[in-house]
């Protein structure tokens, strides 16, 4: 990913003094931080401003949480749980809001978002991974995105290493089977 | 993850496809609003106490609560009971009250490691109380069962249902996520604190009374708070 890893001692005493209320421990895990959190909130399924807002929300519920956190234990599963919630949180309000939308025939100027362009290879295997399910592609953004261990996001996902194993098996499986079905689909 | 060796393809398109998430960047102004918005309620905050002091906090105010209940109320029961009687079914109430403590004080920190999850729990305790009052109590039923079951039901409920709100303005003090376990770990610990006095108390120590009346209302109650948490959990904040 091209970006040095986040030293966990650092973050751990980042996060103690945070809680001691010290403004410029806030400021540097903010700066630190926020930009895996992006990529974890911008690869799950939504748009950029919104992962933007989610980011924002997820912060707050840190600041919120942040007397749960115990220096004993490592600062990125912490947080990447609280994201998890952020994130599973906007995903169903979304749902419910979908669900009582009306269609229009055309989207209204201005609501237009700019997207990135993307090679159509590239394109074509983010909406593979965007078709895993829900617990298989959580596992796969934060071992690929965030570049979580396997002991870090069984952490996070307050589940066992060898069912986050599991999962990610599954969804290699899943990619292989669709990626094969696709080659068969351009013969 | 590679015991496939066609894995290999996969893999290196997940590195790329994870690389390629990385192009995001945090706008200056988004991370000034995040660090003002965050600043202007710093203030220090005391670190939750350790696990098992979580877990001793939530064991003292059930002794306490089993204890004065049993204090205040009749002990007919407890007279009714023989030795092993008393002993087995303290055992698995206080076996009861430990297990859901501890998952309980799991949920209240983000990322805690979970020895083993609440179905486990579940099924012990549904398997302690079960086997303890198929075993140790005779299989006799009067004609008046209904009648002498209900008011069992009723001050069960009526014991449970506080204990399992005083439960959660404990458990409020870590970071809460709406869902079925924790609503079943709350009304769980809350129906084991209210079956304790109640076996201190019932005069009818008989095993489909005790099952019916008092085992199958706790099954109810932490069925009741299972669901109420998973409604809270897809409908509401799921983070207090």
């Amino acid at each position: 990913m091209g970006e040095t890893p986040i030293d966990d001692h650092e973050l751990r005493n980042l996060m103690t003094r945070y809680q001691g209320a010290d403004p410029s421990a806030l400021d540097e895990l903010v700066r630190r931080i926020s930009p895996p959190l992006l990529r974890y909130f911008g690869a799950s399924r939504v748009g950029w401003n919104d992962a933007e807002d989610l980011l924002q929300d997820c912060w707050i519920r840190i600041h919120r949480s942040r007397h749960t956190y115990r220096s004993s234990e490592p600062v990125m599963p912490w947080i990447y749980a609280i994201a998890r919630h952020t994130r599973l949180d906007a995903y169903r309000k979304r749902r419910r809001l979908e669900s009582r939308e009306v269609l229009v025939a055309s989207v209204p100027e201005g609501l237009h978002q700019t997207v990135p362009e993307t090679p159509r290879e590239q394109e074509d295997f983010d909406q593979l991974v965007a078709s895993l399910p829900e617990a298989q592609r959580e596992v796969i953004v934060m071992l690929k995105v965030a570049g979580m261990s396997l002991e870090e996001v069984a952490k996070a996902t307050a589940s066992t290493v060898g069912a986050v194993k599991q999962k990610a098996h599954r969804a290699y499986s899943t990619l292989r089977r669709a990626l094969g079905k696709d080659r068969d689909h351009a013969r | 993850m590679q015991d496939n060796p066609r894995d290999a393809e996969i893999e290196r398109q997940l590195e790329t496809w994870g690389a390629s998430q990385s192009d995001a960047e945090l706008s200056p102004e988004m991370r000034r609003r995040i660090q003002g918005i965050l600043a202007s309620s710093l203030t220090p905050v005391k670190p939750l106490p350790s696990q098992s002091r979580l877990v001793l906090m939530f064991l003292a105010v059930f002794a306490a609560g089993a204890a004065g209940l049993i204090a205040v109320m009749d002990k007919a029961g407890f007279h009714l009971m023989t030795g092993a009687q008393i002993s087995w079914m303290g055992a698995i109430l206080a076996g009861g009250g430990i297990l859901f403590s501890v998952a309980l004080a799991w949920r209240m920190v983000p990322a805690s490691r979970q020895g083993f999850p609440i179905s486990f729990v579940l099924a012990l305790s549904g398997v302690g109380v079960i086997g303890g009052i198929a075993l140790l109590f005779p299989w006799r039923t009067s004609s008046s069962f209904i009648s002498e079951g209900t008011p069992c039901a009723v001050m069960e409920l009526m014991v449970a249902i506080p204990a399992a709100v005083i439960f959660w303005l404990l458990a409020r003090r870590g970071a809460l996520v709406a869902s079925a376990g924790l609503g079943a770990a709350l009304t769980g610990l809350a129906a084991f604190l209210a079956l304790t006095p109640l076996q201190t108390q019932c005069m009818f120590q008989q095993a489909p009374h005790l099952l019916v009346w008092h085992g199958a209302t706790a099954a109810i109650l932490i069925g009741l708070g299972a669901l109420i948490g998973d409604c809270l959990g897809r409908f509401g904040p799921r983070v207090r």
